[in-house]
């Protein structure tokens, strides 16, 4: 698989607060690249950097093969899709879309009748048909998004950067806007590089996650690796979905503040030693049910559970406070209802356990 | 090997060339204005303050330094009396246009809550701020002279048998032509900061029964106080360079600074025009500098 | 006093206020109807004519009252007006424009700019004249008077421009160039139509200041008289309402001006409305 984007290295500071401290990345050509990070670990900063609106302070950054890092962003050929959309407000529809084709340094298209054809092949590509003459100001959300990704398409850049692109949208249009992402970006043959803060968007679309903490790539794998394997327990953190202990690790157990868990799978290098055990791999059982000798069991008392269609979570306070979350899927079991404040074991196997040491 | 450095180098090359693009642009957008303002604002005032020092001689200046103009212009009862009416008038002034235009501002901007009226009252008040200055200085004279439009109703009216002469000609009628060109630009700014007070903050202390007097003096003065400093600032800046008004409006009664400098120059006494002009400027720069230590003016606009 | 009695009789105020700044020029305006030449600036009217109007355009049979030297000052006037609004309106949108972006030493340089529209003509005009007794350069209204008018109407335009460059998303130019569109025409295409109700306004402001100005240029132009000019000419010599009628004129053509701008800014609000209404249908 051929590469589209490297970073070797990049820098970039603003009034000397570090935003990105050192990033190395290599990017798939013709992939879904997500970008997860919580606000302020610099992803917005970040493409911005590769779009050329920000000078890197050191560092270098490859497209295609060659060192853009001093071309300014109209000579890139990098595509960008704005949070806000960024529509041009005193062109219609199909004019946002004509823009780029038309006034464009390289390779301009001046044949008005080729600008027609090749912006009604994307507008029912990103399925506008019917709104070229609107005026952006009247169409819904959901339509933007899809001129704003449309303007960039129809230009064909080899990378189109889309920063939080659902974040303005409401909750059913973001789940099915995020088919549609996928589908498009499959039928042009384009990286996506998608910045998003919430990490089901990101496990959901990206072919590939990089997660970015603190200016630095914390871990770059696919979706489903990271959601099983996250390289740290910051990144396990982001993912939303483990319950995280703090410790050390004492010979075949790991010392936490509900007491000794006994280590059973593999352990990972990482900076800070911890625990971590996933949301859905716990199971809750009565008090006085014995736990089996490969499994870890701890206590808690009920607090409440909140079910989500296929699921149910159940949260639990443990003995030193914390509250420790439990992911039932209602296809393995019916629901069961816990009474509140009872004690109940919570029981993982040892080998699902993460430990970073 | 020498290939392989050659490679390197040329994009650290570029990169650098990029990086000092962004302050090239900035400089070359403000070069041309800022460089405008220097050679025709800059310029000309430091231009002033040197032939201030210049000899003068009857229709003409030498530039040898001596401070004989400024010695002149100390020493003269008509100069030290224009310095003395201009700061008088500018005083009165400033003090009637906030009277007059207080109570307007407070209208506009709190009492009026519907916002179209409110900005169509505001536009009223602005539009004559578009007419040309000069006519409307000019109009005060058929308004106050001895069969003027005043005199005129005030005769119908009974109230007085002899039309007052001391309208029209005298320093009344100079004070009353400036009031009412500048206090435009005290009620914009007052009106602009009355607008921004919370009214529920006004309706809680009237809950509470604090009488108008009270909740004026402590919420409404307090916080349209920048506005007026900065109508302060305008009107003084206006009033203080004025020429025009006194000309027009006093029949040579009032020699305001701005007035000695006319006369200076028509005829052909540069230097000391030049020595009225340094102290104008040394006065505006007391008084809006004295205005500043109140108010933080770029903040507040 | 209650809150509703204080807010009536504020309002009775403002009522008075408003007969404050426009009663003069009221009066003036009914005085140009006097009759004339025996007609005098005062009450009463002794019988309604347009006569001074006609002499201002020469249309009466010569008098003791000489016309208004106008005719060739409202030609100068006028393109004194348009050259200051060209060069103000460029400069104060170019201005502008660096100041988006922060850099050091813009608080000088602010300032710098805002100096001219609060120093007194009457200053800049005399240092004005030095320099250019001292260069022995001839002073003209073309000249010496019209770099002075744009250092009074520039500051304008440039605190318009800011104004609207503050509210301005500057992620639409960066999509523009992210299209592989150059900056430049990026400024054309996107930036310039976007801001252009503001440079309307700046023009606005340049042509009526400048338009009106005379502190400035009575030092600065030389013997050629501007419009108001030719008005402060009146001011020293006795007034007759040729000049009232004048003013009644003048008046109206800053009105005719701010009602031309007035149907601009509304015909470019109604563009936009029309292409939300073209969707609704």
């Amino acid at each position: 698989m051929s590469s589209v984007l490297q970073l070797k290295n990049v820098h970039k500071a603003f009034a000397g607060v570090p935003a990105l401290s050192g990033i190395d990345a290599t990017l798939a050509d013709n992939a879904y690249i997500s970008l997860l990070g919580p606000s302020g670990s610099g992803k917005t900063t970040l493409l911005r950097v590769i779009a050329g609106f920000e000078q890197p302070d050191g560092g270098e950054i490859l497209f295609a093969g060659k060192r853009v890092d001093s071309v300014p962003p109209h000579e890139r050929g990098i595509g960008f899709v704005f949070q806000n959309f960024a529509l041009f407000p005193h062109l219609s529809v199909a004019q946002n879309i004509a823009f780029g084709l038309e006034n464009r340094v390289v390779d301009p298209v001046t044949d008005p009748k080729v600008v027609a054809a090749r912006v009604r092949d994307i507008i029912s590509l990103v399925g506008l048909s019917g709104l070229e003459d609107r005026a952006t100001t009247q169409i819904s959300g959901g339509q933007k998004q899809r001129v704003a990704l449309a303007r960039t398409l129809v230009t064909e850049p080899s990378m189109v950067l889309l920063d939080e692109p659902l974040g303005a949208l409401d909750a059913n249009l973001r789940m099915r806007m995020r088919s549609e992402l996928r589908t498009i970006r499959e039928r042009c043959g384009v990286t996506f590089l998608h910045v998003t803060g919430s990490e089901t968007e990101a496990l959901a679309m990206g072919d590939t996650v990089l997660v970015l903490d603190r200016g630095r790539i914390a871990q770059s794998t696919d979706a489903g690796s990271l959601y099983s394997r996250p390289a740290s327990a910051d990144v396990a953190r982001f993912l939303n979905c483990y319950n995280i202990f703090s410790g050390t690790v004492e010979g075949e157990g790991f010392h936490s503040p509900v007491g000794m868990l006994a280590l059973g799978g593999s352990r990972q290098a990482s900076g800070t030693p911890a625990y971590a055990i996933r949301y859905d791999r716990v199971s809750i059982r009565p008090q006085d049910a014995a736990a089996a000798g490969d499994e870890v069991r701890i206590e808690g008392s009920f607090v409440a559970s909140e079910y989500s269609g296929a699921a149910i979570n159940s949260f639990f306070t443990l003995d030193d406070g914390r509250v420790f979350e439990v992911e039932t899927h209602l296809s393995h079991v019916a629901p069961t209802a816990y009474e509140e404040r009872g004690r109940y074991a919570l029981v993982w196997k040892r080998e699902d356990a993460l430990v970073f040491v | 090997m020498t290939m392989a450095a050659t490679s390197h180098d040329t994009p650290v090359e570029t990169a650098e060339h990029h990086a000092r693009k962004q302050p090239d642009r900035t400089f070359w957008l403000l070069a041309p204005g800022a460089l405008w303002m220097l050679l025709f604002l800059v310029a000309p005032i430091l231009m002033m303050v040197y032939v201030s020092f210049w000899t003068q001689t009857t229709f003409k200046i030498e530039p040898t330094l001596t401070l004989k103009s400024w010695v002149t212009f100390f020493s003269s009862d008509t100069y030290l009396g224009a310095l003395w009416t201009t700061v008088r008038i500018w005083l009165i002034v400033l003090v009637c246009t906030l009277l007059v235009g207080y109570p307007a501002a407070l209208f506009v901007g709190l009492f009026v809550k519907n916002k179209t009226l409110s900005t169509a009252l505001l536009v009223l008040c602005v539009i004559p701020f578009w007419t040309s200055f000069l006519i409307r200085v000019l109009a005060w004279r058929p308004m106050l002279g001895k069969e003027g439009a005043i005199n005129m109703i005030l005769m119908k009216l009974g109230v007085v048998t002899q039309p007052i002469e001391v309208l029209l000609f005298s320093e009344l009628s100079v004070i009353i032509g400036m009031t009412q060109i500048y206090c435009v630009f005290m009620v914009g700014p007052i009106a602009f900061m009355l607008g921004r007070i919370d009214p529920s903050v006004i309706e809680a202390a009237q809950d509470l029964g604090a009488s108008f007097w009270r909740i004026f003096r402590t919420i409404i003065l307090p916080l349209s106080m920048p506005g007026v400093v900065v109508g302060a600032i305008f009107v003084s800046v206006m009033v203080l360079g004025e020429f025009a008004t006194s000309a027009a409006l006093s029949g040579r009664k009032v020699n305001l600074l701005g007035n000695i400098i006319v006369t200076q120059v028509g005829s052909l006494k540069w230097a000391f025009a030049a020595v009225a002009g340094v102290v104008l400027t040394i006065l505006m720069g007391a008084v809006v500098a004295a205005l500043l230590r109140v108010v933080d003016l770029r903040k507040e606009l | 006093m209650n809150a509703s009695g204080i807010k009536v009789s504020l309002g009775l105020y403002t009522a008075l206020f408003i007969i404050f700044l426009y009663g003069p020029l009221a009066v003036l305006a009914i005085l140009s109807f006097q009759t004339g030449p025996e007609g005098g600036p005062q009450f009463p009217i002794i019988e309604w004519s347009t006569y001074w109007y006609k002499h201002l355009f020469g249309l009466t049979p010569p008098s003791r009252i000489a016309p208004l030297p106008i005719e060739q000052a409202l030609v100068r006037s006028l393109g004194l007006a348009v050259m200051t609004m060209i060069v103000s309106t460029v400069l104060g949108v170019t201005a502008a424009q660096a100041f988006r972006k922060k850099f050091r030493g813009s608080g000088v340089v602010f300032y710098l700019i805002v100096l001219g529209m609060m120093v007194p003509g009457v200053l800049v005009g005399l240092g004005m004249a030095l320099v250019a007794n001292a260069l022995g350069i001839d002073r003209h209204w073309w000249g010496t008077a019209f770099v002075l008018h744009v250092v009074y109407t520039f500051p304008f335009a440039f605190l318009v421009m800011l104004a609207i460059f503050n509210r301005f998303d500057p992620s639409v130019e960066e999509a523009s160039w992210s299209l592989g569109v150059t900056p430049a025409r990026t400024f054309r295409k996107i930036t310039f139509p976007l801001i252009f109700p503001g440079v309307l306004s700046a023009m606005l402001f340049a042509f009526t200041l400048s338009y009106d100005e005379f502190s400035r240029t009575l030092f600065a132009s030389g013997r050629d008289l501007t419009l108001p000019l030719a008005i402060y000419g009146t001011f020293s010599v006795e007034v007759h309402p040729n000049v009232f009628a004048f003013g009644v004129l003048t008046t109206l053509f800053s009105f005719a001006l701010l009602g031309t701008y007035a149907v601009l800014m509304a015909l470019s609000v109604r563009r936009a409305k029309r292409m939300a209404i073209q969707e609704e249908a």
